[in-house]
């Protein structure tokens, strides 16, 4: 409890230093809401070529890119700080976070929040309310609660991923491309249905649990289940083991900066 | 040329300290070209009408799109460069050099994209072809026409690059005007979706935006789908967008080195 104050009382200061940049906060959200129309857009024109995906219409589409962006909004929101740890650690401003008797991590993220969050925020309630309303659905409690939890499981998931991806920088130096491999592989399960690509595809992206943000709950909630897998109950449980893993990996990787001297 | 040379050099230095950095590149595009082939294939069986190309050319514009993004990448170019410098107070040493700035960007903007082209684009291209369906171009002549329009293309991408650059220097910071534009330029030079897919009014709208010279132009002359004279005036089309985006950029450029100046670097 006493990290969280003190997470809070970081996020204050940087809000702070933040809202000097008014502009940049605009500018952001716009990039936000235009490159989601963009990807939106590509999606629509396909769907007005072909009239569905692999027996998915429209508005499945559009629901199966909500439910990434709304995961992904709280990642983004509050955890894409990750992004820029091969900078501090190639910089060496790394250390910073080390010699405070304090939590790396939690100093670490206080660094900054992600404004742009917001715009995916409000992308993904949009995309949301327009694909429930347009595909006529009246969900039981049981459903807002498997949707809710299933949200924020992605989120704790693609965090996980990040946060993973960031810690290699303890070893490789740098984690750039491995972000950029997982952007991605982000776009494509954000856009597409990942019964469209091979079956290698799937199980990438399976193992590397990105699909368990949209496409596995969409099948339960949209009710396609005729493929039967049980997979698509399973988002809570793959974002407790990948948190677990991250956190694995993240000391691990604390370990050996601090015992290379660099 | 030497200048170009010692550039590439250098853009060889920074990429071999990172060896493993250079095959998870070489990784990503595969797995790009790999995914697409995938949705092509898929889509044509569904409805094999609604394309306007057999399902090869298809499939061969769609992993030649993923194979060009090593040099392609909007999200890549002078504009970083110029950002990063803008940051740490080191524009003041490029504004030092005897070079002119505009040629200076080009200069390291080309080196290291010829070597992205040389280590990343053509092992992309030969995965692609033995493994995913990437067919040769269509003809010799497409062949020819299509090394012509690469190079436009990449020159009007630069350019283009360039002006962001020039708005970094007003607005200090890229970050996120530069997800809007990469996603906007992705969008309309048809790297995904080729423009003859897009419906009626956004299809006339890339039509005639510069983006097109990008990935569409080039890649539509490979596959053959735009022969004859319609490639040559497609290749017209992107001469003068690079003509007029030049023009534009060394002007912006002008007007934003006062500026630059009066801040001090």
């Amino acid at each position: 409890m006493e990290e969280l104050r003190i997470y809070m009382k970081l996020i204050r200061i940087s809000m702070r230093s933040r809202l000097q940049y008014r502009a940049d906060f605009i500018t952001g959200i716009i990039s936000v809401l235009v490159l989601n129309a963009v990807n939106l857009g590509l999606i629509g024109i396909l769907v007005h070529r072909f009239s569905q995906l692999h027996g998915w219409t429209i508005w499945d589409l559009v629901f199966l890119y909500s439910m990434f962006v709304l995961s992904h909004s709280l990642y983004s929101l509050l955890f894409w700080h990750f992004n820029m740890m091969d900078t501090y650690i190639a910089q060496g401003t790394f250390d910073q976070f080390l010699i405070r008797p304090i939590s790396p991590l939690i100093q670490f993220l206080g660094r900054e929040i992600q404004y742009i969050g917001i715009g995916d925020i409000l992308v993904g309630v949009a995309a949301f309310s327009l694909a429930y309303s347009n595909k006529g659905l009246h969900w039981q409690a049981w459903q807002w609660l498997f949707f809710t939890v299933a949200i924020l499981s992605g989120t704790m998931i693609e965090m996980s991923i990040r946060w993973m991806i960031a810690s290699t920088a303890f070893w490789l130096g740098r984690s750039l491309s491995l972000a950029n491999i997982m952007n991605r592989f982000n776009l494509l399960v954000q856009q597409y249905p990942i019964d469209i690509f091979g079956t290698w595809f799937q199980v990438v992206v399976t193992v590397i649990p990105i699909s368990f943000l949209n496409y596995y709950p969409s099948l339960v909630l949209l009710g396609k289940a005729n493929d039967g897998t049980w997979l698509r109950f399973l988002p809570p449980m793959v974002a407790i083991v990948s948190i677990s893993a991250a956190t694995l990996v993240w000391r691990a990787g604390i370990r050996r900066y601090a015992s290379s001297g660099s | 040329m030497r200048i170009f040379w010692s550039f590439a050099r250098q853009a060889f230095q920074n990429t071999a300290i990172y060896r493993f950095d250079y095959w998870l590149q070489l990784v990503s595009v595969f797995l790009m070209m790999y995914s697409v082939h995938w949705i092509w294939t898929s889509l044509y069986s569904q409805h094999p009408a609604a394309f306007g190309v057999n399902v090869a050319q298809m499939v061969t514009y769609g992993i030649l799109g993923m194979a060009l993004e090593a040099i392609f990448n909007p999200g890549q170019g002078p504009q970083t460069y110029i950002a990063t410098q803008l940051k740490s107070g080191g524009i003041d040493t490029d504004l030092a050099k005897p070079l002119d700035f505009h040629l200076h960007m080009l200069a390291r903007n080309v080196g290291e994209i010829l070597f992205r082209f040389g280590t990343l684009v053509l092992p992309s291209a030969l995965i692609g072809g033995a493994f995913l369906g990437l067919q040769l171009p269509a003809s010799p002549v497409a062949a020819g026409l299509f090394a012509v329009s690469l190079l436009l293309g990449y020159l009007a991408l630069f350019a283009l690059n360039f002006l962001l650059g020039m708005v970094a220097v007003i607005t200090l910071d890229i970050r996120s005007i530069s997800w809007a534009y990469s996603s906007l330029v992705r969008f309309f030079s048809g790297q995904m979706v080729p423009l003859w897919l897009f419906p009626g009014f956004l299809g006339a709208l890339a039509n005639v935006l510069p983006f097109r010279s990008i990935y569409a132009i080039p890649i539509s002359i490979y596959i053959g789908k735009l022969n004859g004279s319609a490639a040559l005036e497609a290749l017209i089309f992107q001469s003068v967008w690079v003509v007029a985006l030049f023009i534009v950029g060394r002007l912006a450029w002008s007007g934003v080195h006062t500026r630059l100046v009066v801040q001090g670097g």
